[in-house]
């Protein structure tokens, strides 16, 4: 992929958005590529991670959002380890995740969002997380309604699912922390 | 030896097994734990990837619990263990972060705790000699994979100070019992993590991998110490096996259980009957179970 390297694509909002988010500073990689050699996903993705992390240099805001690498991230954390430069790729990934959210580049990020919102819900709602709350939220609002169905039977028969919710004593003060944190970062 | 005890939520579901099996063990080898008062779930990747306070307040919740109790913290999990230790390091540098956390929580929290993973507290506060006192089945001849995954591994913050690329916290252990820990290089590779439901097939790929690595080093078993690798390496081994072609049929096995049946402990609190694969007909072959008959 070819870009023009101008001053403007050097300092685009949208990397200072990333670097904001990450608390990352992204001028410290010099793309040496051991992020992508340790990467267990790598082989599967269009995009490395070091070329991700390039794309949000030069500020490709639409090709970085929309590369599938972002959603195929396991958050293993192999890059940080390995990083020479002590980046923390890990960060710079949740923050494109985040900057993902309205704008639903590919169905992997919808299927992701879907996924966070429902295991954050149980925990909202109850202050834990249950199995079968998760996949039942997953499911239904994801409209893939038989993921792991067929699991289901042996999670059953090994009775591994929790299913009562165990709701917390003080869930009103949880409520309370997720509000207040909703107001500080202006969802 | 006492603990503030943070069970986590896979201890209420799916992996009930593993945190009964722990708290047998650490309870046979004198170690107290008082569970902390109302913990919450630690947030997890959906809570980091989707909102950085949100993934400190949550953790700081139970560890501010914890701090009233003056004790410091143990785990499981590993998740858990890599979000607390990083939240508690965190609030405990960032004095501006402390304040902050501190109002939104409606407590004060200091990260002045230790953040302990079970493994740790086994292998360094117990000590392997005490546990090696403590065996009454050793497990001769039982050839295990021991697998840390990633959170045990990685992440410099919450790193055990093992080695992140060959560590030995759970070789060490398994030795301790009798077992014998094969050398093999996927100790650290990744299952595919929380992409479960979001990503299957990555989770099957990267799972099936591991599980193929361990078959062909001559493993009896994969031992591991997190609910999350667990689940995904038993679960999806059929889909391993149609990926790879070949018979897999690898028991995955909590390090904890292991332990338990090396010390003769009551069967019933080691749960090996709730993994999907079944290690009792290798345990059995090897002697260290008796007319069993399990599903």
């Amino acid at each position: 992929m070819k870009t023009d390297l101008t001053d403007k694509a050097l300092h685009s909002e949208f990397r200072q958005k990333v670097e904001a988010l990450s608390g990352q500073n992204l001028s410290d990689c010099y793309q040496c590529g051991k992020c992508s050699g340790g990467c267990p996903v790598e082989p599967f993705v269009e995009v490395s991670p070091t070329r991700l992390i390039r794309m949000v240099q030069l500020g490709m805001e639409e090709e970085a959002l929309n590369s599938d690498s972002v959603w195929h991230c396991a958050g293993c954390g192999t890059c940080n380890g390995r990083c020479p430069m002590g980046i923390d790729i890990v960060r710079v990934k949740d923050a494109l995740r985040k900057l993902t959210k309205k704008i639903h580049y590919k169905r992997g990020s919808l299927e992701a969002w879907t996924f966070y919102e429902a295991f954050l819900d149980c925990v909202r709602n109850f202050g834990r997380l249950t199995e079968i709350g998760l996949m039942g939220g997953y499911n239904i609002n994801s409209g893939w309604l038989m993921t792991n169905v067929k699991k289901a039977p042996w999670y059953l028969m090994r009775n591994k699912l929790g299913v009562s919710p165990h709701t917390i004593k003080r869930v009103d003060r949880l409520q309370r922390v997720f509000k207040r944190i909703e107001e500080i970062e202006g969802q | 030896m006492k603990f503030a005890y943070y069970p986590g939520c896979s201890s209420e579901g799916s992996g009930a097994e593993y945190a009964r099996a722990s708290e047998a063990v650490l309870e046979a080898l004198g170690v107290e734990l008082e569970e902390i008062d109302d913990w919450v779930c630690c947030g997890a990747t959906p809570a980091h990837a989707t909102s950085h306070l949100l993934s400190i307040a949550l953790p700081a919740i139970s560890c501010a619990s914890a701090e009233k109790q003056s004790l410091d913290i143990l785990t499981c999990c590993a998740c858990c263990h890599s979000r607390l230790k990083q939240v508690n390091q965190e609030v405990r540098d960032d004095p501006a972060l402390r304040a902050k956390i501190s109002e939104i929580i409606e407590e004060d929290y200091r990260g002045s705790l230790n953040i302990l993973h079970v493994t740790e507290v086994l292998a360094r506060e117990v000590g392997l000699e005490a546990i090696k006192a403590r065996v009454r089945t050793p497990l001769k001849g039982l050839k295990v994979a021991c697998y840390y995954g990633c959170l045990m591994s990685r992440m410099p913050e919450a790193l055990m100070s093992d080695k992140s690329e060959y560590p030995m916290l759970l070789d060490n252990l398994m030795d301790a019992v009798g077992a014998e820990p094969l050398d093999w290089p996927y100790k650290t590779e990744c299952c595919g993590a929380a992409l479960t439901l979001t990503q299957t097939k990555t989770v099957i790929r990267l799972s099936a991998d591991v599980l193929q690595m361990a078959k062909q080093n001559g493993a009896d078993m994969l031992v591991v110490a997190c609910p999350l690798c667990q689940a995904n390496l038993d679960i999806y081994q059929a889909e391993a096996e149609k990926l790879k072609g070949e018979r897999l049929s690898i028991p995955v096995v909590y390090f904890v259980q292991l332990m338990g049946l090396a010390m003769d402990l009551d069967p019933k609190r080691l749960c090996l009957d709730r993994l999907i694969v079944d290690p009792m007909p290798i345990l059995a072959q090897k002697g260290f179970v008796h007319g069993a008959v399990y599903l």
